[in-house]
C-alpha cells in the first residue's frame, strides 16, 4: 500500500531524526476532503473515564482531531465539606480534611490544624513543628508518586505505575504504623499531633528515604530521555507566566512556567526558611516541564526530610494548654478533674476566639488556603478550603485549546488534579 | 443422550431460561462449569471517585495484586465488564451516570459497594450525597471500611466468588432484568427515606456553632431532620 | 464624610479594629492600607487586623472593580495574584462578605479585601476582567450562596447539577441535608434527560456541526480515500 507523508506542522517543534531532519509523521492530508471542513463534533470524556483523574467531565469541540473548546463540568464528587465542616467541632473537622486530597492527607491535616492554631494563637511544641514537617514532605512525596504513576499510564508507560505504587506502599506502612490508617490519616489535633512517633519509626523513614532515590532513578531512565515521552509532553499545554499567574495557578503548574513562587520560600511557615532546599522553576511552561519540576521536587523533598529527621528535637508533641489538649488516658481514669476536662474537651469541644484567619501551605498540588472563620463558639462558621486543583483546572481549557484529542489526556494528567479537592 | 428429565416436570409451563425445571445432575455440572469461568476472571468494571479509587488502585497493583483473580484487565467499557466496584462516594450528579452504567453491563453481572460511602453515605450525610448506592443498583456485596484495605477489597470479591458459586442456571431470576426498571432507582421511595434517615451519632451532629450551649439547635429547619 | 457601616455589621468578629479616619497619624500597619485609604478615601469603610497579622479591608461593594482594579494594576501595589474569592454567610439576617484574598508576587504582600452584601440585594460586580480566576471561582459563589455577578461571562452552577431546585446549599437557612426528602432527591436525580446534561453552548457545536454544508452529517461519514494513513498519536 502507498502512503504519502505530508510534513504538517501541528503547533509544536518537529523532532529531529537521526540524520538531522525533521522526522516526517504520515497524517491524514487536510486540503483533499473540502467538505469535511468545518465540522465539529462534539466529544464527551467522563465522568466515568479512566483517564480524567477522578470524576471530571470534559466536553470537547473537536474540528477533525484539533480541540477547538474545551468545557469541563465539575461538581460529581461535592460532598460539601464546608458545610459539613459548620457542624462539626473543630478536631473533628480533621477527619474530613483527609477526604478532601486523599492522595495527600497529611498535608492538609497539618494545614488546617495550622489554620486553626493560628486563629487561636497556639504555638506548637518544636518536636511538633518538625513532625509536621516530616509529613508533609513525605505527602508531597506519596502525592507526586501517585501522580508519576497515572500520568505515565495515562500516557502509555504502564510499568511506571506499578514501580511508583510499590514506593507508595512504603510510604503506606509509614502511615499506618504512626497513625493507623493508610490514606485517611486525621494524624493532627488542634494543638499537636494525635500521638507521638513510634519506636523506630524514623528509621524506617530514613530507610525509605535511603532507598527511595534508586527508584526514582530508575523511572528516570525509563522516562525522562525517552522519545515517546517527550514527543508526548514537550510543547504540549503551553501556559505563558503571565497567563498562569493571571489564572491562578500554583504549584508546579505555575513554577513549569517560569515563577518562582512557592509557598514555603515566599512566606515560610514552621522554620522552612532555615531549611537547605532548592525550588525546581521550568523555563517553556509545557507538560515536560512540570513533569521535570515534580520529579526535582521529589528529590527536594527527600533533602528536606533528611535534614528534618536530623534536627527532630525530643520533647512534647502536643502542647500544654489544657484548653485544648487531652489529658493523658491514665490521668482521665484515675483522676476525677482529668475526667471532667476530658469530658469537657470532647463533649463541647475546644473554644476558638471570635474572628478568622487564613493559613496557606505548598501542597504538592498548589498553594492550599484554609480560611476559618470562628464566631466564638466549638464550631466554624465558615471554613473555606482554598483548593489548588480548583482553580489549576480551570486554566484547562486555555491549555488544551489547539491541540490534537490524545493531548488534552497528557495536559489533563500534566495538571496533577484530585476531584475530591476540586468538588469539595 | 438427550437431557434426563425428571418425572413430572413435563406438565409445568415452561419457564423463562435455559434449563425449566429444577436442577439434575447434568445441570448441576454445567453450572460448576459456568461458575468457575464466571468466577475466576471477573473484569472489573472501576467506578472508582474518590479516596476508595486510590485503595482499589493499591489492590491492582503490586503488592496485593487482583490479577491472581484474573481481574487484572479493568475494563473501562461496562460492555466488556462484569463486576461494578463502585469505590469512593456518589453524589446526586453522579447518580444517573453510575446508573447507566450499571445498565450497560451485559449479564451476568454484580456489584460490590465498596467502602462506607458506597454503602451507605458514610460520614457525608449531606445533601449532595447518595446514601448508600444500593439505593441506585442492585448490590451484591458491602465492604465496610474507610477506606477499606486492599485486602478487604480482596475479601469482598472472594464473597462474590462465593455467590457465584452458589448460583445456578436453572434459577433465572438471578440473572433476569426487568427492562422497565433501565435508568430507574433500585429501591421504592419510601424505602429510601427510610434507609437514609439518620442514625446514631448523625442525629446529634446538627448543632450549627451555637456560641454557648451544647443543646440549643440553631436552625430550626434541621430539627426534624 | 466616612460612611460608617458599623452598625449594619454585628458580625461578631473581632479583631483589632483600625478606625476609619484615624490613619493619619497612626500607620496602619500595612502599605496597601494607607495607599487605599488616601486614594479611595471614603470607599474605605473599615480596616481590621485578623489573627495577629492579618490586614482586612472592608470596602463599599458599588466599587470593588475600581478599587480591585487599581490594587492590581498600580506598580507600588500590583497584587497580580487572586489567591482565593469566596463568601461567607454569618447567618441571623446579617449580610454576606465576598472576601477576595490577593497576594502581589512582586512584593510578596498579602491582603483581604471584603465586600458586605445585605440580603435582599446579593449582586456585586464581576472581577474577572481583572483576574481569569475569578471566573470558576465566582461560580461557586454563585452556587453556593446565591450571590449574582454582575458581568459575568458564563454564571451558572458549578458544584450542584444545573438544575438544582433546593436553594443555595452554603447559606446557614439551607439545612444539611437539603430541602427535599432522599426520595425526591434521587428521583430528581435520575430524571436527567441528555438535553439536561449538555449546557447550550454545547449543544449549539452540534447543531452548528450539522448547519455548516448541506450534506448528510449523520454516522460521521468517512472518506473513502485511499491515501488515507494513520494519524500523529503516539
Amino acid at each position: 500500500m502507498k502512503t504519502r507523508t505530508v510534513e504538517y506542522v501541528v503547533g509544536r517543534n518537529p523532532e529531529l531524526g537521526m540524520d538531522g531532519r525533521p522526522v516526517q509523521v504520515p497524517v491524514f492530508p487536510v486540503g483533499v476532503e473540502p467538505e469535511l471542513q468545518g465540522e465539529r463534533m462534539l466529544i464527551n470524556i467522563g465522568p466515568q473515564h479512566p483517564a480524567t483523574h477522578g470524576v471530571l467531565r470534559l466536553v470537547l469541540e473537536l474540528d477533525g482531531e484539533t480541540v477547538v473548546r474545551c468545557i469541563p463540568h465539575i461538581g460529581y464528587l461535592h460532598s460539601s465539606f464546608e458545610k459539613l465542616g459548620e457542624y462539626r467541632t473543630w478536631n473533628q473537622i480533621v477527619p474530613l480534611t483527609d477526604r478532601m486530597d486523599y492522595l495527600a492527607p497529611l498535608i492538609y491535616n497539618c494545614a488546617y490544624a495550622m489554620a486553626v492554631e493560628k486563629l487561636m494563637g497556639i504555638e506548637v511544641t518544636e518536636r511538633c513543628k518538625v513532625v509536621r514537617v516530616i509529613c508533609m514532605e513525605l505527602d508531597r512525596i506519596f502525592s507526586h508518586l501517585l501522580w508519576l504513576g497515572t500520568t505515565a499510564m495515562d500516557i502509555g508507560a504502564t510499568t511506571v505505575f506499578l514501580y511508583a505504587f510499590q514506593e507508595r506502599e512504603r510510604i503506606y506502612s509509614l502511615h499506618e504504623s504512626f497513625t493507623g490508617a493508610r490514606i485517611t490519616t486525621s494524624a493532627t489535633r488542634i494543638g499537636g499531633m494525635l500521638a507521638d512517633l513510634p519506636e523506630g519509626w524514623t528509621d524506617q523513614l530514613r530507610h525509605f528515604l535511603d532507598t527511595f532515590p534508586e527508584t526514582l532513578d530508575e523511572i528516570e531512565t525509563l522516562l525522562t530521555n525517552n522519545q515517546i515521552w517527550i514527543g508526548r509532553t514537550k510543547d504540549v499545554g503551553v501556559i505563558s507566566a503571565e497567563d498562569a499567574i493571571n489564572m491562578g495557578l500554583t504549584g508546579p503548574n505555575l513554577r513549569a512556567s517560569g515563577v518562582p513562587y512557592d509557598v514555603r520560600k515566599d512566606r515560610p511557615y514552621y522554620d522552612y526558611d532555615t531549611y537547605d532546599f532548592d525550588v525546581p522553576v521550568g523555563e517553556h511552561g509545557d507538560c515536560y516541564d512540570r513533569y521535570l519540576v515534580r520529579m526535582e521536587e521529589m528529590r527536594q523533598s527527600v533533602r528536606i526530610l533528611k535534614q528534618a529527621l536530623d534536627r527532630l528535637p525530643d520533647g512534647p508533641i502536643n502542647v500544654d494548654d489544657p484548653r485544648v489538649i487531652l489529658p493523658p488516658k491514665a490521668d482521665v481514669m484515675s483522676d476525677m478533674e482529668s475526667m471532667i476536662h476530658h469530658f469537657k474537651v470532647v463533649m463541647e469541644g475546644i473554644k476558638a476566639p471570635p474572628g478568622e484567619s487564613w493559613f496557606s501551605v505548598e501542597s504538592s498540588k498548589g498553594e492550599l488556603g484554609m480560611y476559618v472563620v470562628s464566631d466564638g463558639g466549638s464550631k466554624p462558621v465558615r471554613w473555606r478550603v482554598r483548593g489548588p486543583s480548583f482553580i489549576n483546572l480551570s486554566a484547562l481549557p486555555k491549555m488544551v485549546e489547539g491541540h490534537l484529542l490524545s493531548d488534552v489526556i497528557a495536559i489533563n494528567a500534566s495538571l496533577d488534579i484530585v476531584l475530591g479537592e476540586i468538588d469539595r | 443422550m438427550g437431557l434426563i428429565q425428571l418425572k413430572g416436570r413435563q406438565e409445568r409451563a415452561v419457564q423463562p431460561g435455559i434449563f425449566p425445571g429444577g436442577p439434575a445432575w447434568l445441570t448441576t455440572k454445567l453450572d460448576f462449569v459456568v461458575n468457575w469461568a464466571r468466577r475466576n476472571s471477573l473484569w472489573p468494571m472501576p467506578f472508582g471517585t474518590a479516596c476508595c479509587a486510590i485503595e482499589m488502585m493499591a489492590a491492582a497493583a503490586s503488592k496485593y495484586d487482583i490479577a491472581r483473580f484474573g481481574m487484572e484487565r479493568m475494563s473501562f467499557s461496562p460492555r466488556q465488564a462484569d463486576l461494578l466496584i463502585c469505590a469512593g462516594r456518589v453524589t446526586y450528579k453522579m447518580a444517573p451516570v453510575l446508573r447507566r452504567i450499571w445498565d450497560q453491563m451485559p449479564q451476568p453481572k454484580w456489584a460490590i459497594a465498596m467502602g462506607a460511602c458506597a454503602s451507605s453515605g458514610g460520614v457525608f450525610d449531606v445533601y449532595s450525597m447518595v446514601q448508600g448506592i444500593d439505593t441506585i443498583i442492585p448490590v451484591d456485596v458491602y465492604v465496610p471500611g474507610c477506606p477499606p484495605r486492599p485486602e478487604g477489597l480482596i475479601y469482598g470479591i472472594l464473597l462474590v466468588h462465593e455467590k457465584i458459586r452458589g448460583e445456578s442456571l436453572t434459577r433465572p431470576e438471578l440473572r433476569a432484568e426487568d427492562p422497565e426498571r433501565v435508568g430507574k432507582a433500585n429501591k421504592l421511595p419510601e424505602v429510601i427515606d427510610q434507609v437514609a434517615l439518620p442514625f446514631g451519632n448523625s442525629t446529634s451532629q446538627n448543632r450549627v456553632s451555637g456560641l454557648v450551649s451544647t443543646a440549643a439547635v440553631a436552625r430550626p429547619l434541621d430539627r426534624k431532620s | 464624610m466616612a460612611e460608617r457601616v458599623e452598625e449594619a455589621r454585628e458580625t461578631p468578629v473581632e479583631g483589632e479594629a483600625v478606625g476609619v479616619g484615624e490613619g493619619a497619624a497612626t500607620g496602619s500597619g500595612h502599605p496597601s492600607v494607607d495607599a487605599l485609604r488616601e486614594r479611595f478615601g471614603s470607599a474605605i469603610l473599615h480596616h481590621e487586623v485578623q489573627a495577629g497579622d492579618e490586614h482586612v479591608v472592608f470596602i463599599v461593594p458599588e466599587r470593588n472593580v475600581e478599587i480591585l482594579g487599581w490594587l492590581k494594576d498600580e506598580p507600588t501595589q500590583a497584587y497580580d495574584f487572586l489567591k482565593d474569592l469566596t463568601a461567607v454567610d454569618y447567618g441571623g439576617g446579617r449580610p454576606l462578605q465576598v472576601v477576595y484574598q490577593l497576594w502581589s508576587m512582586a512584593h510578596r504582600r498579602e491582603l483581604r479585601v471584603k465586600a458586605e452584601l445585605p440580603l435582599d440585594a446579593l449582586e456585586i460586580d464581576s472581577v474577572v476582567g481583572l483576574w481569569a480566576a475569578a471566573d470558576w471561582l465566582e461560580r461557586e459563589v454563585y452556587d453556593m450562596f446565591g450571590i449574582r455577578f454582575r458581568g459575568h461571562p458564563d454564571l451558572r452552577r458549578i458544584l450542584m447539577p444545573d438544575n438544582y431546585e433546593e436553594g443555595h446549599p452554603l447559606r446557614k437557612d439551607f439545612p444539611l441535608r437539603g430541602r427535599f426528602s432522599r426520595a425526591e432527591q434521587t428521583r430528581r436525580a435520575l430524571a436527567v434527560s441528555v438535553e439536561d446534561v449538555y449546557i447550550p453552548q454545547e449543544l449549539e457545536i452540534v447543531a452548528i456541526g450539522s448547519r455548516q454544508d448541506g450534506t448528510d452529517q449523520s454516522a460521521g461519514a468517512l472518506p473513502s480515500t485511499p491515501e488515507r494513513a494513520g494519524g500523529s498519536e503516539a
